[in-house]
């Protein structure tokens, strides 16, 4: 239902605005989506692969993702292999020289910044590794400030007439943006140095920059549910290294986490991870806040 | 745009025209043999073949397409001797097959977890991913299958039918993933058992084409996932087709 009347707003927006906006840009994940928008404004019309509630390694095949990826002028896509599962096969259907990796119209959230977690050696028996490093680098709000200033050259390039537009309001995110960080850090400064549990290695630019410390992962190994032998060890490893908070993400399975939560005591904490993945984080700016709310909330809780 | 869908769906719908081909007439044969999950199974045993086969080392192309296809034909000569020893117990020695199957992937990738994108490429194709180019080796298999189907009486061979049913789902598993290839075998051969008439085969072959082409095209209208749209429209219209049988063959 919600599908049905999400793509009857998209025909019916895609219609209405196709006048005005110039560049279509399919966005892989609602956070770069989120970006686009604040950077594009009204000069992009904008088309979201996942949503919030999809695991972004994973994604179903619709008609839709083949046609927009057709039709893109620009694909905004967090790169360092998190697509690849469906991104190589997408393209290829597509079959838009303009979006195809090394064109201008495919632009890369990951060559934008330095990748934390780029394994010194590469093994297949640790899991499922990225090789250029982890992906999930837009939970630092540094990455997006860097990963917006590029995205406004990339769309300044492919879109010379409105270059200007673009810069212009790249100038206002970017103030409004460093305005927001230097709220939500000095807001978060109680949570330096707290130790979490994660479910999966997908918040360690979160814990970068607010300095939380991960102590560890519910998962032995990246995409491997845990045994019980570890569990036993984990539960142990909970208490013993003082851990406030175990972490996962909007559109992961709640159990593993609530389970641990449950038997040691600490509490579990849902955070959105992008735009979309609460009530509250309807934009980038939400996605900080909510976050930060409920860590500090889930740090309340266990004084 | 959505006209633009239509021709984004055309390669899917192609591949659906040959699993209908193959699998029509074989599910015919697995509903007479009362074994209905033997794709399942099948499927899960090939599955396991390709993880051990990325746990000995072997990585993408052919390798991986010989494990799965050794591992199925070895359950498929197993479960044709387990049908003459067991008969009746079948089915119950299929489901076991199918979830101890599943279950060793699980424990073997604990030890491996790279091989879950194999086994996720091998189980859950998606339909909608087809390109014309993949689609020429099956062309192949499916016609030296349908041949086979049409001079040999695999009613009556054994070991013929279940080796004919492994090379064709391990390739149609890979194609549209097992919730299709389950949906293509079963749906149209319960309605011709609904409606036992004199002429089966048009009305299978209708039932399936229906709800493929009612499928794609609904997911192309209004964007659904494909692969899920064809299963349930393929229910749909074998419930309508089952219903009407039913009573036109009510005597009033």
């Amino acid at each position: 239902m919600n599908r049905l009347v999400f793509t009857f707003a998209a025909a019916v927006l895609l219609t209405s605005g196709g006048a005005h906006a110039t560049l279509n840009v399919f966005a892989c994940e609602p956070e770069w989506a989120a970006l686009a928008g604040e950077i594009g404004g009204d000069k992009v019309s904008v088309f979201t692969a996942t949503t919030a509630r999809q695991d972004p390694h994973q994604v179903q095949a619709r008609p839709a993702l083949i046609a927009r990826l057709r039709a893109a002028d620009l694909a905004v896509c967090t790169g360092a292999e998190l697509e690849i599962g469906w991104m190589p096969v997408l393209l290829r259907q597509a079959a838009n020289p303009k979006v195809q990796p090394g064109a201008p119209g495919y632009f890369a959230a990951a060559d934008q910044v330095l990748l934390l977690d780029v394994p010194a050696r590469l093994d297949r028996a640790d899991g499922d590794v990225h090789a250029a490093g982890n992906p999930h680098l837009h939970l630092d709000p540094r990455n997006i400030a860097a990963v917006g200033a590029g995205l406004a050259r990339r769309l300044a390039d492919l879109d010379g007439a409105n270059a200007a537009w673009y810069a212009a309001r790249q100038k206002t995110f970017a103030e409004k943006w460093t305005a927001a960080m230097q709220g939500w850090e000095a807001k978060a400064a109680p949570l330096r140095g707290v130790a979490v549990v994660v479910y999966h290695k997908d918040w360690v630019y979160l814990e970068n920059w607010l300095g939380l410390k991960q102590v560890a992962t519910i998962e032995p190994k990246p995409g491997v549910a845990p045994g019980a032998a570890y569990l036993a060890q984990l539960l142990q490893d909970v208490p013993a290294r003082g851990v406030k908070l175990i972490l996962y993400a909007a559109y992961q399975e709640a159990r593993a986490a609530q389970f641990v939560a449950e038997k040691s005591g600490v509490p579990a904490v849902m955070l959105p991870f992008t735009v979309g993945g609460t009530e509250r984080a309807t934009d980038l700016y939400g996605l900080f806040d909510d976050s930060i709310n409920r860590l500090l909330a889930g740090v309340g809780t266990t004084r | 745009m959505n006209a633009a869908n239509l021709v984004i769906v055309l390669p899917a719908f192609c591949a659906g025209l040959l699993v209908l081909a193959t699998h029509v007439p074989l599910g015919r044969l697995v509903l007479d043999r009362g074994i209905v999950f033997i794709d399942l199974a099948v499927a899960q045993v090939a599955g396991l073949g390709v993880v051990a086969a990325d746990a000995a080392g072997f990585e993408g192309g052919w390798p991986v397409q010989a494990a799965a296809l050794a591992a199925a034909l070895t359950a498929a000569l197993g479960l044709s001797v387990t049908e003459k020893r067991l008969g009746h117990l079948q089915e119950a020695v299929i489901g076991v097959v199918f979830v101890a199957a599943a279950s060793a992937e699980i424990v073997l990738l604990s030890f491996n977890p790279h091989g879950a994108e194999h086994l996720k490429d091998l189980l859950v194709g998606q339909i909608l991913w087809v390109t014309f180019d993949q689609l020429w080796p099956v062309l192949i298999v499916y016609a030296l299958v349908l041949l086979a189907l049409w001079r040999i009486d695999v009613a009556r061979r054994r070991f013929v039918f279940y080796g004919l049913f492994a090379v064709t789902v391990t390739v149609s598993v890979q194609l549209v993933g097992v919730f299709l290839v389950f949906a293509s075998l079963i749906v149209p051969a319960l309605v011709v058992k609904v409606a036992a008439r004199p002429r089966p085969l048009p009305i299978a072959y209708g039932v399936g084409l229906a709800g493929y082409v009612i499928g794609l095209v609904s997911s192309a209208w209004i964007d659904l996932p494909t692969g899920a749209a064809i299963v349930c429209a393929l229910a749909l219209v074998g419930l309508i087709a089952g219903l009407s049988f039913s009573f036109l063959r009510t005597p009033a």
